[in-house]
């Protein structure tokens, strides 16, 4: 056992793991500022709370009941949905990235969150009679044709050069949300102010059935996506050499696409667009360590969940009692990243 | 790139009276939009009546009213605004030979609406006055900015790093504007419709004091119009024939920034104008600049009018504010242009 990696032996020696120690380290310091940015979350807000009454009403044995409504019913759901938001967003980045092994590949920045967006805005301001538990299904379906458009339209550039996919993004996403913009302009003003909430990328309207449903996405698309991208670890060696190997890559490839479709729909269709997230993390993760396939997605997932709930925290914080959604400040962060990819890494993106 | 050919002086004067005649029909075609443009609305009005009333306006005619004082300042700052972005347009394209080169797409528009939202937000300055100074500000250093993110990136400014470093600094202010908007929405209340790029409840007072710099920028565009076809050549075959291109190209910039500050200053964030209409212009009159201005000015012109009367009749009696019309016809072309042109 060499002194940089530490040996995991589980069930007899029959499933053994061999994990980087930094890689490790890295991963409990952000667990650690994850959980210091939770507790911070559940204090800081306009009904001020004392650390000792948050842990109390954690506890159960808070007496106060605005404590603990503010803690149970606004805070709490609403930090844990920031953090699994961001979780989704950053894996879907990371799966299209690879996929598309193209390093400026994300959800937003394609046009897969304005398709979801435009779904879900449509269905408000045109139905507004319509179920709210269908919002994730018309979300998916609204990236879902987004996905096939771009993948059309990208079809015979064999993935040759990645700009051009953002390029078609921007485009697609610039006459998708003229579409949106008219129906919020002139929609029906009560309609097109319900629907402009939820398109502020409002996570701090989130409930606890917005935790529940996103919970179980993260449960089922997330090891989905691992088990998928050992596979696609096979993929980073070449086409040729995948399909040598005995990988089915076409099944892979879609697969993947879909699922990172899903997992940015669904995070979009509760808490509304959230741009460069999937950008950001990925390649923050890749700046902290470079590892295995495993390591490198649990770490863009933490990244993720923790760089939403820093923006969520600081959109609620910097302008107070004002809210800025959280969409805005992970854009503020995320377009000098995407300058700074620009800038220095263009020639590994476009290998 | 283009082929060469041999042109007999005879058939290159029959291809340049056919232009010359192109320039009276496409003249006549933004006469037409004009008064229709007029005529069409919430009351329709003869095309007799529209001429009359310009003729020998009669203040007790209700008509005449309506077109003098609603009608005609909308129509000509529609035919303004359209010339101005597409002539901006098209000499960005041909400077930095990049089709998709155009006010929007590199950031222009944001960087001038920004720098207005900014002076409105902090010090409440919406004049007529200090407007398309500030917006002229915003948009010449967002322009540089873009550039030299550009350059500054691998591969230099080709047409992929252009567009991809002016979206990126377009979202950024606009995500700076979008806080503004939050932090302040009772004031923002003004803005809001203006920042969708509208030509609705415009008054000529704006006009005439921007209509000067506008002539100045368009007159100079056509003087130096001979420079930037052969600036289009590459800028070593510009040096080689004598062509001083670090000064043209800041001269250039000149204009581009007055004619898209103008625009921004009468009508808001008007995207994918200045991006349509020098392609069209240039698949009729071919690469030669002297023609392709005035033709890209003329049917700018037209093409903004035309989408005005859409905006109008779409959803009557609402109307759609026409930035957003602009962006439904030139997103699909965008795309088309990168598929097509862009390397």
């Amino acid at each position: 056992m060499s002194n940089t990696h530490f040996t995991l032996r589980l069930l007899n020696e029959s499933i053994a793991l061999k994990l980087p120690k930094f890689a490790l380290i890295i991963i409990l310091i952000i667990c650690i500022m994850i959980v210091f940015m939770i507790v911070w979350s559940l204090n800081i807000g306009s009904f001020n709370l004392s650390f000792q009454s948050v842990y109390d009403t954690l506890k159960g044995t808070e007496t106060d009941k605005a404590a603990n409504n503010v803690v149970w019913l606004f805070r709490f759901p609403r930090t844990l949905a920031a953090i699994l938001v961001g979780i989704m967003m950053a894996l879907s980045g990371a799966a299209l990235q690879n996929v598309t092994r193209n390093g400026l590949a994300d959800p937003s920045l394609i046009g897969i969150s304005q398709g979801a967006a435009l779904a879900v805005v449509a269905s408000i301001i045109v139905f507004p009679e319509i179920d709210i538990n269908l919002r994730p299904w018309l979300a998916l379906a609204g990236s879902l044709i987004v996905a096939a458009t771009i993948q059309w339209l990208s079809f015979d550039d064999k993935a040759s050069n990645s700009l051009k996919l953002i390029l078609f993004g921007i485009g697609v996403s610039a006459f998708l949300s003229s579409i949106t913009t008219a129906m919020l302009t002139y929609g029906d003003i009560y309609n097109a102010s319900s629907a402009l909430a939820w398109l502020a990328g409002s996570i701090n309207a989130t409930n606890w059935f917005d935790v529940k449903l996103l919970s179980i996405a993260v449960l089922i698309l997330v090891p989905l996506l691992l088990i998928l991208s050992r596979l696609m670890a096979t993929l980073r060696l070449g086409e040729i050499s995948a399909i040598s190997l005995g990988v089915p890559i076409k099944f892979v490839k879609y697969a993947l696409i879909s699922l990172a479709v899903a997992l940015a729909a669904i995070a979009t269709s509760v808490v509304g667009p959230l741009g460069f997230v999937g950008l950001v993390a990925p390649h923050l993760a890749r700046l902290l360590t470079r590892s295995n396939v495993a390591i490198h997605l649990i770490l863009t997932a933490l990244i993720g969940g923790l760089l939403v709930l820093v923006a969520d925290f600081a959109g609620r914080a910097l302008f107070a009692p004002l809210q800025i959604p959280a969409g805005i400040v992970t854009e503020i962060i995320g377009v000098p990243f995407l300058i700074f990819l620009l800038l220095s890494q263009r020639r590994k993106l476009n290998k | 790139m283009s082929k060469v050919t041999l042109v007999s002086p005879k058939e290159k004067n029959n291809f340049r009276s056919t232009l010359s005649l192109g320039i009276l029909f496409a003249f006549g075609l933004c006469i037409i939009m004009f008064v229709l443009h007029i005529s069409i609305g919430a009351k329709p009005l003869s095309y007799l009546t529209v001429i009359n009333s310009i003729i020998h306006f009669d203040i007790r005619n209700f008509d005449h009213v309506i077109i003098l004082k609603v009608r005609l300042p909308r129509a000509i700052i529609a035919l303004t605004v359209g010339a101005s972005l597409s002539v901006a347009g098209a000499i960005m394209q041909g400077v930095t030979r990049n089709p998709l080169a155009s006010p929007s797409i590199l950031g222009l528009l944001t960087g001038a609406s920004f720098a207005i939202v900014i002076s409105y937000g902090m010090f409440g300055v919406f004049t007529p006055y200090y407007t398309p100074w500030i917006a002229a500000l915003g948009a010449l250093l967002t322009a540089i900015l873009v550039l030299t993110v550009a350059s500054l990136a691998p591969g230099g400014a080709s047409p992929l790093n252009l567009t991809l470093s002016g979206a990126a600094i377009s979202a950024f202010l606009g995500a700076i504007i979008t806080i503004f908007n939050l932090l302040d929405s009772d004031n923002f209340d003004d803005l809001r419709e203006w920042l969708t790029g509208s030509l609705a409840g415009n008054s000529l007072e704006v006009f005439y004091i921007i209509v000067p710099w506008i002539i100045i920028a368009m007159v100079a565009a056509i003087i130096l119009s001979r420079k930037i076809t052969i600036l289009g050549m590459g800028d070593d075959v510009a040096k080689g024939l004598g062509v001083k291109t670090t000064g043209l190209k800041i001269q250039l910039l000149i204009i581009v920034v007055m004619l898209t500050a103008s625009s921004v200053a009468l009508a808001g964030p008007m995207g994918f104008i200045g991006l349509v209409i020098p392609h069209i212009a240039r698949i009729v009159v071919g690469s030669d600049y002297r023609w392709i201005i005035p033709y890209s000015a003329l049917f700018g012109a037209a093409y903004l009018v035309g989408v005005d009367i859409l905006a109008r009749v779409i959803i009557a009696p609402q109307e759609i504010s026409t930035g957003i019309i602009t962006a439904l016809f030139g997103g699909p072309l965008f795309i088309y242009l990168i598929k097509t042109r862009a390397r």
